[in-house]
């Protein structure tokens, strides 16, 4: 979005009583969410808007920090960017990988490698994630970025019985669904997800660059391969600015 | 803390029996959510007893999940059930409702949209129409679980003329308005509570909710309503099986 683009579709209405300051957040916010303002797109600075708009700086500097409160834009540097990243429908209609989903929205995807380690895990707590047998897992932590930030902290246990070798075989920064089908002709065919919104804790919003009790989605996965086995047992979080979207068609309702 | 006695004669451990007078106390409801609890500091002077053992007493309840210790505020009860809510069917409550002395409505506010630029937008209308707003909390066994608020564009809905709200399930209304919904657009995304929509689902302010926004789309691909969902982030659950592409 060219700057002076961006100009000119935020506005204000003199003849309105609602406060100026208010106002221009409104006009953002509503140019964010229907995304005539994208991801990363830069607002123009408050003394450009200001200036176009013929009000007080401090008007429009009250207008940015709201919006930031409210965690649609984020300050980088001195400048303004649009922190909404709205997926699509794509993880709750089919099981997509993160890697290809990060990839449709127009990033460019990689992943971190926080941790990786071979757990051994008490019976009990082996059963509490869904494994009847197995308590021998690999257990990796990683963080997958979009244009190298961060979007989603993930932890896995993949059970070793499963997967010979594969404290050895899997490097970690790979994206894991196509991993296991090259390497073991293990199909990641149906994934059961339950969400919830929780507070990021002071590791999580370490490594997601977000502040100590960030709003965020997590999600607690179950992954089943082409035999109906649990191949794996995950928990992820979400950065505060992330969103996804479903489109419910009316037999759903 | 009335609900805590201790006798120092018998073998049981103290920390177990301040931990067993807790539990009862909510199992009792004597004790409720989000009640908070004495400091340690104040049952170790009542009772004449270490730090230690009413320490121990709180982390064995915490560790339970009955109980939640928050930084400079206390230690506050948590039990409280979670509602499980299928990704795709996230207005069941709706027909669930129907006939079950277990839902309760509470409606708020009922008025007008003020010059609202977001709600236009998301409505794609016009500055100049009108716009109904109402807010309600829907509670299920004496717990919020959602607060909403509906935005709906006054030509499209004759009946809500008068100021009469729908009490029926939302989708039964908008039968009875002669729309025929498409489908719903639904976005999901994690926000923290505002005091207000804190107070709304009996939860703490900053805690993290669910911000789940619905246009309501008919089949002339209107956007014919716009919901504003806020769901309580620790006690929603949305689950979904998804598989993968043949």
């Amino acid at each position: 979005m060219p700057n002076n683009k961006a100009l000119e579709l935020i506005t204000i209405d003199r003849r309105s009583k609602r406060p100026y300051d208010i106002q221009i957040k409104e006009s953002i916010k509503a140019l964010i969410l229907d995304q005539t303002f994208y991801y990363r797109d830069a607002l123009p600075s408050p003394d450009q808007l200001a200036d176009a708009l013929h009000i007080d700086l401090e008007l429009v500097i009250d207008a940015y920090a709201q919006l930031l409160r409210e965690n649609h834009i984020k300050k980088n540097g001195t400048d303004y960017e649009v922190s909404y990243l709205e997926l699509t429908n794509y993880f709750f209609d089919r099981n997509t990988a993160i890697y290809d989903a990060i990839l449709a929205l127009g990033l460019m995807p990689s992943i971190e490698c926080v941790e990786k380690r071979v757990v051994h895990l008490d019976r009990k707590t082996a059963q509490s994630y869904g494994f009847s047998e197995e308590t021998r897992f690999l257990y990796i932590n990683r963080i997958y970025k979009g244009n190298l930030r961060p979007l989603i902290i993930l932890e896995n246990y993949l059970p070793i019985g499963l997967f010979p070798d594969i404290e050895e075989k899997l490097k970690g920064d790979e994206p894991l669904n196509a991993f296991l089908d090259a390497t073991y002709g293990l199909i990641a065919k149906e994934s059961h997800r339950v969400t919830k919104a929780v507070n990021l804790t002071a590791r999580l919003a370490h490594h997601l660059n977000e502040p100590v009790g960030a709003p965020s989605i997590s999600s607690t996965n179950h992954v089943y391969d082409q035999h109906g086995r649990l191949i794996d047992y995950g928990r992820s979080h979400s950065i505060s600015s992330y969103y996804f979207q479903s489109v419910l068609p009316v037999p759903f309702l | 803390m009335d609900y805590i006695f201790i006798d120092k004669t018998i073998k049981v451990s103290i920390y177990k029996q301040i931990a067993s007078c807790i539990t009862h106390a909510i199992d009792r409801r004597t004790l409720k959510y989000n009640d908070r609890l004495p400091t340690e500091k104040e049952i170790q002077e009542i009772f004449d007893i270490s730090t230690t053992a009413v320490r121990m007493a709180y982390n064995k309840l915490i560790d339970e999940g009955k109980i939640k210790r928050i930084k400079g505020k206390g230690t506050f009860v948590t039990n409280r059930s979670v509602y499980h809510i299928k990704f795709h069917e996230i207005y069941q409550y709706e027909q669930a409702m129907v006939n079950n002395p277990d839902y309760e409505v509470k409606s708020l506010v009922l008025d007008w949209v003020d010059d609202d630029i977001v709600i236009h937008r998301m409505l794609k209308q016009p500055k100049e129409t009108k716009i109904r707003y109402f807010s309600r909390v829907v509670s299920y066994k004496n717990n919020p679980i959602v607060y909403q608020k509906f935005y709906l564009p006054e030509g499209c809905f004759p009946l809500l003329e008068g100021g009469n709200m729908f009490t029926e399930p939302l989708f039964d209304w908008l039968r009875d308005c002669k729309h025929v919904v498409r489908n719903l657009h639904n976005t999901f995304s994690p926000i923290k509570a505002s005091p207000a929509e804190a107070q709304a689902l009996n939860i703490l302010p900053n805690e993290a909710i669910y911000w789940i926004r619905s246009r309501i789309v008919d089949q002339e691909m209107r956007n014919i309503g716009y919901i504003v969902n806020f769901f309580p982030g620790e006690f929603t659950e949305f689950e979904v099986s998804v598989h993968a592409k043949q």
